[in-house]
Parts: structure tokens; sequence; C-alpha cells
């Protein structure tokens, strides 16, 4: 079966500390993986790599049927071959309605001039009403963002993600700061958006990775650790030495 | 002088046609002396009338004549001549004469005996002025040998000013006996020159011209020059002579066949003007030479109208391009050496091509010292700047106008301390202090609120120096205060007579290292600057370990600000203290920490010297014009910055990243 | 179902509306109507005020919506000026020249002409050869043209360079900076072609009009202006309340996000950089007639601070902050250093505003910035408090 996204060899080194190191990962279409791993085990670099906010030093990131390297393409580039990316933080355009949010990250042509003459359509709205019901922002749509609370943020985020109607979506630490119940409609949104596209959530949540139900890649100093269901990996004395053996399973 | 003249001038190896000069020289006064062995009376009576009626001309007899009769009267005598002293008694006799009234002291010139007559009978001579300058000539020859070194010095500075062929022979016989070892090698060296323009043998000026390709200074090079002196010319064919190069006419037409028209070989061409003028004295009935007033708009019509005038004879011919370039073509066009020997002219080609070049490493050994001290001064001005914007992120667009309170602080401690020494001493630290405070003051009242807003962290600074530099014209009013430098800052340090640097640059670039060490010092040894540094990194961290950032913040202004205070102070030493002299300095030190990469010292100092050198570099390119070397500069800036958006000391890696 | 523009944006129609009648006032207390209330040199500022506006417009665009404090928009205004002024000089010292050359017998040649009018008008500078840059400066369409090209390849070309090697922030405001200060030396300079520190002058006589009175002239140029003002405040609107507008908004809050989303960011700054300086060019173009002289010294990097110093006083990232910050400051400014404002007795000392009011601006600069970071257009969030 040929894969999405194949990263092959990757490494990079911030002034001699290498981040990632010779760093071998694979997804296939509409997977959902969980990718853990203690902090500085390179997850959030391996995103940066992907979605080519930094160039690393060696190795090969290959994209889609046709075998697009992404090393020579800009975040834009990137972003427009279907890549979308979930920051850590939330980050949503706060001074703006969470429809104008909605309809910034709508799949629509990007260009400047395309975008001054863009008309608002029938077909647009009903895709922003849909996004915003399958995060449960409906009522909210004249809302300005700023205003949601830090769970609304984050759904409203992932929801601009799959306005974007991305191949891959790179998902960093969604439930960061939530409550139990949104964690619970968090997992739900990312697991019926992983049925039509690979879903990638990196994250520190045990119990959140756990209720993902999904194949775990641990990675620990920019190099792939273990691989499999949780189950599997939580049983391999390595991944519990760096990273379980803390106290926390 | 330099040291470098009395190498290059070692009388132990002499060169050989001196010691034939000198020879030449002794046996002339051997042979002429004991036929003339008579009292100075007599000679002057042998010459009476040339005495008494001295003209250019006819005077050069006299002065020989006394010159080589070797008399210990005759400079004495010669001085009073061009002073006008010397009176002609009733009698014919010449005496040194002073008049009281109607009363005459007149001295013998032989004996010196003393006595006074009345003044009717006695008249005195008054040498003209080209007489004078001649008897001046003849005694500078004495004056070269005179006991008293101020009178040697003079003559000799007479011979450097006014170099003649005949002072040759006294001054190379001069050079034996003088004692002052540094005047003899201004003679030796002053009688190369002579000797390359003036000797006798073409064997001996080569000598002298060859060994003048080691002289660098402006008098060396003025002599070859005066050597290799040219004459352009034109002709029929080639001349005779020593020609310098033939010239192809072609390169400046118009140039050279207004030369030909000079010469008288050809017509004036006939120019727009000309046409016009020829045009408008010959309207007839409307029209001329047949076209119409009103067609007379075109160069083509008027062409037309102007042949059909010359045609009638009404005109003379028009000189077309073609003409033009026929004549060029028929002459020759030379130019011509004043100095007829081929040899010596070659000589001096290449002695002056060898000068050159070493002139020319020379003036790029003084560009990199200018270079130097520019940048220098846009470390000083820039370094605070640096230090609060790499460690705090803030531009603080008063930078400049820190600079100017300083230069300003400067002046007013000279109000009332007028010794400059003192005065710079005490305003240096007075300067830092008064900074300093502005900016803790200006950090705690403003930017501390606008941290993580740096674009309005930047307008809000810019507020406050448009203020300040108002208010400082209102105290100080608009026209320029001086800030004077101690006494041992004037003056330059003369490497040659193309390298020098004045002290106040040395003292600035003095400044700027101790400077560059002290910031070193405080930021890599001292308490405050790992704090300081903790802080830059992670100031979350440093928090709470502890460190308070607010407390490192405001340091971190203050030294910024203080150190801006001081490099005021130095800038004003040699540009004029201004309301305004510190935006001259603002955008160039923000160009300097931009390019070095913030955040580093090392990055400043490579910024500085990177904008200081090219400025002067693109100066020297184009000296004329500083302002479009300005323009150029930044336009580089502005292209460097593409490629090393970071600067030239760039952070990498996490700590980079946005 | 879709709203139009103007009926999104009601605070369109209040500044059209607000303007016009500004307009009408203007027109009819002027000499033009004999009611002599306001004289012509009033005008002329009001006027300047109103391109000072639309380029105030242009920088709260580039700098309120997209975020990039650019301290090189007055030098595209300046160079529209420029571009006008060529053709006004020209033109007129044309008709001047053809006057003289008349009383001559023989028609002048081309030449004659060309070289009569390089000596006018390069005279100064010791020349009176034409600069290549003066090429198209004997057509009015040409050179109006140029009005708008050259400020808009100037931006395009700087903007491009500068936005894809990522500089951002406060190092993107220095790189303005220095692009403007390189241009105003550059403009210092006697062989720039443009007649150095003596700059342009006599640009309030327009060709062709030499026997229409001042007063006139000026009430058309007030009417051009106002037109440009609220041509432009529509132009602006439309462009920042769509989704271009968005797009802009998000780069200025968060560039990153934007990038991911698949939105090239350079090219968007460089459409707002761009567009900016094209109608800071038209506001010049229409400024300089109006003051009659343009020298280097109007292009200095202070101006741009100014400029950004108005709008952040009126408020940035909404357009009408801008112009009220615009007309505030500037006729404020004009105000006190034109000796209005009367001298403050305080017994030991008299403040003379001419000497002070920069002092005053600088601090109230710092104020507005500390404690009024919303401006003066804040204000009408207080006045209009919209359910949301």
């Amino acid at each position: 079966m040929s894969m999405l996204l194949e990263v092959s060899g990757v490494s990079v080194t911030f002034d001699g500390f290498r981040a990632i190191n010779n760093l071998s990962i694979n997804f296939a279409e509409a997977e959902l993986r969980a990718i853990i791993g203690p902090n500085g085990a390179g997850k959030t670099t391996f995103m940066d790599i992907v979605t080519g906010k930094t160039k690393p030093d060696e190795g090969k990131v290959i994209w889609g049927e046709k075998n697009i390297s992404l090393l020579g393409l800009s975040e834009s580039q990137i972003a427009m071959e279907g890549i979308g990316r979930k920051f850590q933080k939330p980050t949503v355009f706060e001074d703006q309605t969470v429809r104008q949010n909605l309809a910034m990250a709508l799949k629509n042509p990007r260009g400047p001039f395309a975008v001054l003459l863009h008309k608002k359509t029938e077909r647009n709205a009903a895709r922003i009403d849909a996004i915003a019901d399958e995060i449960g922002l409906t009522e909210s749509l004249t809302r300005r963002a700023g205003e949601l609370s830090h769970g609304q943020k984050q759904w409203l985020e992932i929801g601009m993600l799959l306005a974007q109607e991305p191949r891959l979506l790179l998902v960093d630490e969604p439930a960061a700061g939530m409550t139990v119940e949104e964690r619970e409609k968090t997992t739900d949104i990312l697991r019926k958006a992983a049925q039509t596209r690979a879903v990638v959530v990196v994250e520190h949540d045990m119990e959140f990775v756990r209720r993902l139900d999904c194949k775990v890649t641990v990675l620990h100093e920019g190099a792939v650790l273990a691989e499999g269901s949780l189950d599997h990996v939580t049983s391999n004395q390595t991944v519990v030495d760096v990273y379980l053996g803390r106290g926390h399973a | 002088m330099a040291p470098g003249c009395t190498k290059r001038f070692d009388p132990s190896r002499k060169p050989v046609f001196m010691r034939r000069f000198l020879v030449a020289i002794a046996l002339f006064f051997c042979a002429l002396t004991p036929v003339q062995a008579e009292d100075l009376q007599r000679i002057l009576q042998a010459h009476a009338e040339e005495v008494a009626n001295p003209s250019r001309r006819s005077v050069g007899v006299v002065l020989d004549d006394l010159v080589t009769s070797g008399l210990a009267q005759v400079p004495g005598f010669l001085e009073n001549w061009a002073d006008k002293n010397v009176w002609r008694s009733p009698d014919r006799l010449f005496f040194l004469g002073d008049v009281a009234g109607d009363v005459i002291e007149v001295t013998d010139l032989d004996s010196g005996e003393t006595r006074s007559a009345p003044r009717a009978g006695f008249t005195q001579l008054k040498p003209n002025g080209g007489v004078r300058r001649l008897i001046g000539t003849a005694l500078v020859q004495f004056q070269l040998a005179d006991p008293d070194i101020t009178r040697r010095e003079s003559a000799v500075a007479a011979i450097a000013r006014r170099p003649e062929a005949a002072q040759l022979a006294p001054l190379i016989a001069s050079i034996d006996t003088e004692t002052d070892e540094r005047l003899r090698a201004r003679k030796v060296q002053l009688a190369n020159f002579l000797s390359a323009r003036f000797a006798e043998a073409p064997q001996d000026r080569i000598d002298a011209i060859q060994s003048l390709a080691q002289d660098t200074s402006v008098e060396a090079r003025s002599v070859l020059n005066q050597i290799l002196q040219t004459e352009a010319g034109v002709g029929a064919a080639e001349p005779e002579g020593n020609i310098a190069r033939l010239l192809d006419p072609m390169e400046a037409p118009d140039a050279y066949y207004a030369q030909l028209v000079e010469a008288g070989l050809a017509p004036a061409r006939t120019g727009p003007a000309v046409i016009r003028a020829a045009l408008e004295a010959h309207i007839d009935a409307g029209t001329v030479g047949g076209v119409p007033l009103a067609q007379l708009g075109t160069d083509a019509a008027r062409e037309r109208a102007y042949a059909a005038l010359s045609k009638a004879g009404a005109v003379p011919p028009l000189v077309t391009e073609d003409t033009r370039d026929y004549a060029l073509n028929t002459y020759v066009f030379y130019e011509l050496y004043d100095e007829p020997n081929a040899e010596i002219t070659a000589a001096a080609e290449a002695a002056l091509a060898s000068v050159e070049q070493r002139v020319a490493f020379a003036q790029a050994a003084d560009l990199a010292l200018d270079g130097l001290s520019l940048a220098s001064i846009y470390f000083l001005a820039a370094i605070g700047l640096a230090i609060t914007f790499g460690v705090m992120g803030v531009i603080n667009m008063a930078h400049g106008e820190f600079i100017m309170m300083g230069a300003y602080t400067g002046y007013v401690v000279q109000l009332f301390v007028p010794d400059y020494t003192l005065s710079i001493m005490i305003a240096l630290p007075l300067a830092f202090a008064v900074t300093f405070g502005a900016g803790v003051t200006m950090e705690r009242l403003v930017i501390r609120h606008l941290y993580h807003r740096p674009l309005e962290t930047l307008l809000a600074t810019f507020g406050i120096s448009i203020a300040l530099q108002q208010l400082a014209k209102n105290i100080f009013g608009t026209q320029a205060r001086p800030l004077t430098s101690p006494d041992w800052l004037d003056g330059a340090w003369v490497i040659s007579d193309v390298v020098q640097i004045s002290f106040i640059r040395i003292a600035i670039f003095v400044l700027a290292l101790l400077f560059l060490a002290l910031i070193l010092f405080v930021l890599k040894r001292t308490r405050l600057g790992l704090e300081v540094r903790a802080v830059t990194q992670n100031p979350g961290m440093a928090a709470s370990m502890g460190i308070n950032p607010d407390r490192i913040n405001m340091l971190t202004f203050g030294l910024g600000s203080g150190i801006a205070g001081i490099a005021g102070v130095a800038i004003g030493l040699y540009a004029k203290v201004t309301s305004e002299m510190g935006a001259d300095y603002i955008v160039q030190s923000f160009m300097t920490v931009v390019v070095g990469g913030v955040g580093n010292v090392w990055g400043t100092l490579a910024g500085a010297s990177l904008i200081g050198f090219l400025q002067k570099g693109i100066e020297w390119l184009n000296p004329s014009n500083t302002l479009a070397a300005q323009t150029y500069m930044i336009l580089f800036i502005i292209l460097f910055i593409q490629f090393r958006p970071k600067g030239i000391v760039a952070l990498k890696g996490r700590a980079a990243a946005d | 179902m879709r709203k139009s523009f103007i009926s999104q944006n009601p605070s369109v129609l209040w500044f059209l509306l607000a303007l016009s009648l500004f307009t009408l006032g203007v027109v009819m207390l002027s000499e033009v109507t004999g009611s002599n209330v306001i004289s012509t040199s009033f005008v002329k500022t009001l006027g300047k005020t109103l391109c000072l506006c639309l380029v105030a417009i242009a920088m709260d665009v580039v700098w309120g919506y997209c975020g990039i404090l650019s301290l090189g928009h007055f030098a595209f205004f300046g160079i529209g000026g420029y571009a006008i002024g060529m053709w006004l000089m020209y033109a007129r010292t044309e008709a001047i020249v053809m006057d003289s050359l008349q009383a001559q017998v023989i028609p002048p040649t081309p030449q004659e002409i060309s070289d009569a009018i390089g000596n006018q008008i390069f005279g100064v500078v010791g020349s009176s050869e034409f600069p290549l840059i003066w090429a198209f400066a004997d057509g009015l369409f040409l050179q109006l043209l140029m009005v708008v090209l050259v400020p808009g390849v100037l931006a395009l070309v700087f903007g491009w360079l500068a936005f894809r090697s990522r500089v951002t922030g406060v190092y993107l405001s220095i790189l303005t900076q220095a692009m403007t200060l390189a241009l105003s030396l550059y403009l210092f300079q006697n062989d720039s072609g443009l007649r150095g520190n003596n700059g342009l002058s006599g640009l309030q006589n327009i060709p062709g009009f030499e026997d229409t009175p001042q007063a006139t002239i000026s009430i058309v140029f007030f009417l051009a202006s106002a037109v440009a003002l609220g041509a432009g405040y529509v132009f602006f609107a439309w462009v920042v309340s769509g989704k271009m507008g968005s797009v802009i908004k998000g780069v200025r809050d968060n560039e990153a996000r934007v990038r991911f989303l698949g939105y090239h960011v350079e090219s968007y700054k460089l459409f707002v950089f761009t567009i900016t300086a094209i109608i800071s060019g038209i506001a010049g173009a229409l400024y300089y007639p109006q003051a009659g002289i343009i020298n280097p010294g109007e292009i200095a990097p202070i101006a741009s601070i100014y400029l950004a110093v108005w709008v952040a006083i009126g408020g940035r990232g909404r357009l009408y902050g801008a112009v009220i910050g615009a007309a505030f400051v500037s006729l404020l400014s004009s105000w006190f250093t034109g000796g209005g404002a009367p001298d403050v007795n305080l017994g030991i000392y008299t403040i003379q505003w001419t000497d002070w009011w920069l002092v005053l601006l600088g601090v109230s600069f710092v104020a507005v910035t500390l404690f009024f970071p919303k401006g003066i257009g804040g204000l009408f969030d207080y006045l209009v408090r919209k359910p949301s």
C-alpha cells in the first residue's frame, strides 16, 4: 500500500543539538496516529519539518501519489498540498468572528487577487455551517474568536484545519488545558476526521491517547523508539524506561 | 621629517654624481679666487653702473663676480643691497648708509669704518623686485653655510620654495659641512630634486630621478611632474623633439578641431549659433537663401538655407562633420616633452609610475585608517543601541538624542571648566551619568509598559526623540556649539605625505576598543552580565531563579543609554554639537546593529566595521559626492539583508526562530 | 441574500456624508463664491490636509491592518509629487520659453527649445541637459502614469526583496526607513536630475490655466483632493472589509497561522505594500500642486514617521481614525507652528508655541501610545456601543 507521507533518514541540528536523528516514519491514507514521547523527543520539530517551517540537514520527505518532495516547498505551498497543522497553543484570529476564521480557512483559491475579488457563495456558507456544526460552534459563528473559551478555540482551530480539507492533519497537543468533557468531544472530532484523511496527533496525555485508540509511535531523542498499539508500546521495556518509568502509566 | 628620509639618503652611500660635483665646484673656486683677490669696493667699482642701476639682465655678472670673489663681506653686502641700505657717495663710491635727518651715517664696505656725512649728494640704491630676488638667490648660497642654523634652515626652505639651477652647486657644497643631521638629510634630498631637474650631465639627472622612485612626498612627485611637463601641439607631420605621445583626434573630434582652429590650420566650425546668426543677417523678403522663414524651425532646413547662402558667396562654406574629420586626419596631434632628452623623460616616467604605485598603496592604507576611525564611531554610536535592542528587544529611536545629550553635557562642562583636558575628564563620566539617568527614567516611565509591543515602543521612543530634540533647540539654540578638544588631541599623526590620521580619531578608536573590552567584561565576567544573559535567553526562567528582570532591564537600558552619552562626547569632539546630531547617526546605528546581527557585541563590531569601511570605500570611488556614497551604502545594506536577514553574526536554531 | 458592501459598512456612508458636507461648506465659504470667509491660502491648506488624510489611510491599511510599520510611505507620497511636478515644471517652462523664442525672427528648432527649457530648469544645478528620467515629462498622460508606476514599481521591488527574505517587525521598519533615507539623500544630490535641494518649484501654476485665478485653481484642487480621498476611502474600506481584510488582519495578528492555512503571506504583504504606495503617490501628486514646491526635505525619514504618528494618534485599524489623526495633527501643527496659538506667560518664562509645539507633540504622542493605544478613533467606540 502506498504511503501518503514518507519521512526517511531525516536529521536536523540546532547549534550542535541533534533535535531529529535519522528519523524515518510513514503515514497511510485515512489513518489516525498518535505520536508520543518525552520532552525534547523532537515531536514539534518533526511537525516543523513536515510543514516546511524547518529545513532538515539531511533526509527525504516524500508526499502523495506523485511522490513530491516537500523539502523544496514553502509553508503555504505545503499547506496547499493538503497538510494542515494545529499549533500547541490555540492560534485563531481573535480579532475576527468565528465565521471569518472559518471562511479564511475554507478551501478556495489562495492568490491575493482571487481573494480580493472573492464573492460570498451559498456553497461556502453551507460548508461553514457544516463545519461549525461538526465542532459545535454553530451558536458562536458571529462571535469574536477572542471571546471563545480555551476549548472552543481549540475546536475552532481544528475546524479551520478541516475547512482546509487537508489529506493530512497534524495536531499538536489538542487536549492540553481541556476539561474532561471537552476532551471527549475533541476525541470524537478527531476520530471522525480520521475516517476520511490521515490525522496525526502529538500528545503528552496518555489517557487521551488511549481514548483515541489508534497506532502509536514513540519518539525518543529524535528517532522512533517503538511503534504499535498503545498496549504494545507500553509493554516495551525501553519505552517504559525512557518515558513511562517516570511514574505515569 | 620622518626617519625614513634619512634612511633613504644615507650619506655613506652618497651618489657618485655628487662627489663629481663637489670636485668640480672646488676646482671652480680654486681657479677663480686668486685672480679676483681684491676688496669689495673694487669689484663693485668694476661694475659701477650695473650696481647703481641694476636690471635683472645685467645684475647677473655682478652677482657672479661677487660670489666667486669669496669675500667674507659679500653676504652682508648682498643683504644690505637687497634691503636698500647701500648708498652711493658723491665720489661714486658705495657705502652702507643710515639716514638720520640731514645726516647720513656711512660705513665702509671693506673696513667697516663709520663716519657721518651730510646727506646731500648721497644716492640710495633701490634695486627692483626682480633684482632683489636674484640677489636673494645669490645670498642663499652663503646662508647655506651660515653658522646660524635658523638661517641655514630658511635658506634650504627658500630653495625648496623656488628651486633654481644655480642653487645646485652651492647646495651640494654645503652638504659636507652641514652639522645638523636632519638638515643635512633635507639638503641631500633637495640636492637630489635639483639635480634631477638641473644637473649638467644626463646620467647624473637619471641617477637622481631614479633615486626619486622611492620618494612618495608631494615634492618629489612635483619634481618628476615638472620634468615630464608636456605641451600639446599639432602639425602636418610628426615634429622633431622628444615626443611624449601621439594623440588620436577621433577620441574627442570637436576639442581637437578647436585646437586646429586655434592654430589657424582650419576654418572655425559652423555651429548652430553661427548658422543662426548668419541666417538672421541675410533675411531677404521673408526668406533666407530661398527658404521661407517659417520653415527654418529644423536643423535640416537651416543647413539648406545656409548652403544656399554660401553658394551665393554670402557666407563661408559650411564646415560639416566630414570636413572636420578630413582635417583632423590630415594633421598629427601630439604632446611634446619640454625636456628634450628622451632617456631622462623615460627614466622620469618610470620613476613616477613607481612612485604612484607607492602612493596608491599609501592611499589604501590611509583609506583603511579612515575606515577604521569611522567604524569606531559607528561602533560607539551603535553599541548602546545593540545592547538595548539585543537584550530587551526594544528599539530606541531616542538613542540618537542620548548621543546629543552626551555631547551637550560636554559642552556645558566646558562652560564651567575652562581647562580642556580636565573638562573632558569630567565630561565623560558625567555624560554617562546624565544619559544613564535619562535612560533609566525613560525605561521606568515608558518602555516598561510597552514590552512585547516593539512597534509601539519604536513610536513612543520616537515621540521622546522629537521632544528631546526640540527641547535641546529651545535650550541651546539652533547654531552649532563647540566641544573643544584639549591641545594634545589637536594635530595628526603624520606617517607620510599621504598617510596621516588625526589624534582625535585615534582617541576615538582607543575609546571604542576600551568600550568593547568593558562591555565584553561586563557581559561575560560579572554577575550583572550573567543575569543580563539569563534574562535575554529566558526571562521566565531567570525570574524564577531569583533574578529580577525589571531591575536587569532597567540597568541594561541605563547602560546602553550611558554609552550613547559617552559616544556623544567623542563624536562632539570632532564634529559640531547640534540638536540634530543624534538624528545624523541614528539610521547608521540601526544599520550597524541590523547588519551585525542582533544580540551580539561581536556582531555590532562586525557591522560597524563593514559599514565604516564600506562607506569610506564608496567615498573613495566617488570622492566628490558623499551623499551618493551614503545612498549606495544604504542600497548595499538593503541587499545585504536579503542574503543574511539575521545579520553577519546570526544566532542559529530555536533561539533565533521568531 | 448578500447585503451590499455599503450597507455592511455604514461607517463608509457616514464618512462620505461628512466629507461631502465639509467640501460643500468650504466651497460655499471660499473666495470663489464671493463670500471670502475662507482665504485661498486656507483652502489650499485644507486641500493639502485632505491629501494627507489620503496618505494616512494608506498608511493605516499597511500598518494598522497588515501590521507592516512602513517608514517609507511618505517617500512614495513625495515620489508622486515629484512625478507630477516634473510635468508641471516642464510644461510651464516650455510655455515661457516658447513665448520668449517667439520674438525671434527665425523659428526655433526642437533642439533649441529643449536646450532653452533645460537651461531654465537645470540652470540652478549648473546643467542644461535633460536627464533620462525626464523622458516622459513633456506628456501629461505619460507623466500621470509615472505618478502611479514609479511608487508602485519601487514598492514592488523593495517589498519583494524585503518580504521574501522574511524581514519583519522592527527590522522591516528600519529597512523601510533606510530606503527613505537613501531616496532623500539621492534627491539631495545636484546630479540626481531633479534639481538637488532646490527641488521643483512653481508647481501652483498650472500650464494652460495661467489666466485662471489661484482662488479657482485652489478650489478645483480642493475638490479633486476631496474626490480622491472619498474614492480612496471607499476603495480601502472595500479591500479591508472582505476576505482580503480577513487575510491581511490575519497576517498582522499571526503570520505563521496564515501561512499554514496555505496563504502565500509574502504576496499579500506585497499587494498591500504596493497598492498603498500607489495611493500614496496619487495623494502626493494632488498635494504638491497645492503646496507649490517640493524638495528632498519633504521625503526625509522624519516625514514618514510623522505619518505613523498621525495614524497612531487617530487610531490604527480604522480608516476614519487615520483621517481624523492626519487632519487633527497636521492642522493643529500648522496652527501652532504658524504662530496661531497664543503664547503662554508663566511669569518667569513665556512659552512660545513655535518653539514648544514639537515638545508637546512628542510628549502627547508618548501619552497616546501609553494610555490610548486606540487613539482618538477609539473614542467612537464609547459613543457607538453597538452590540456585536
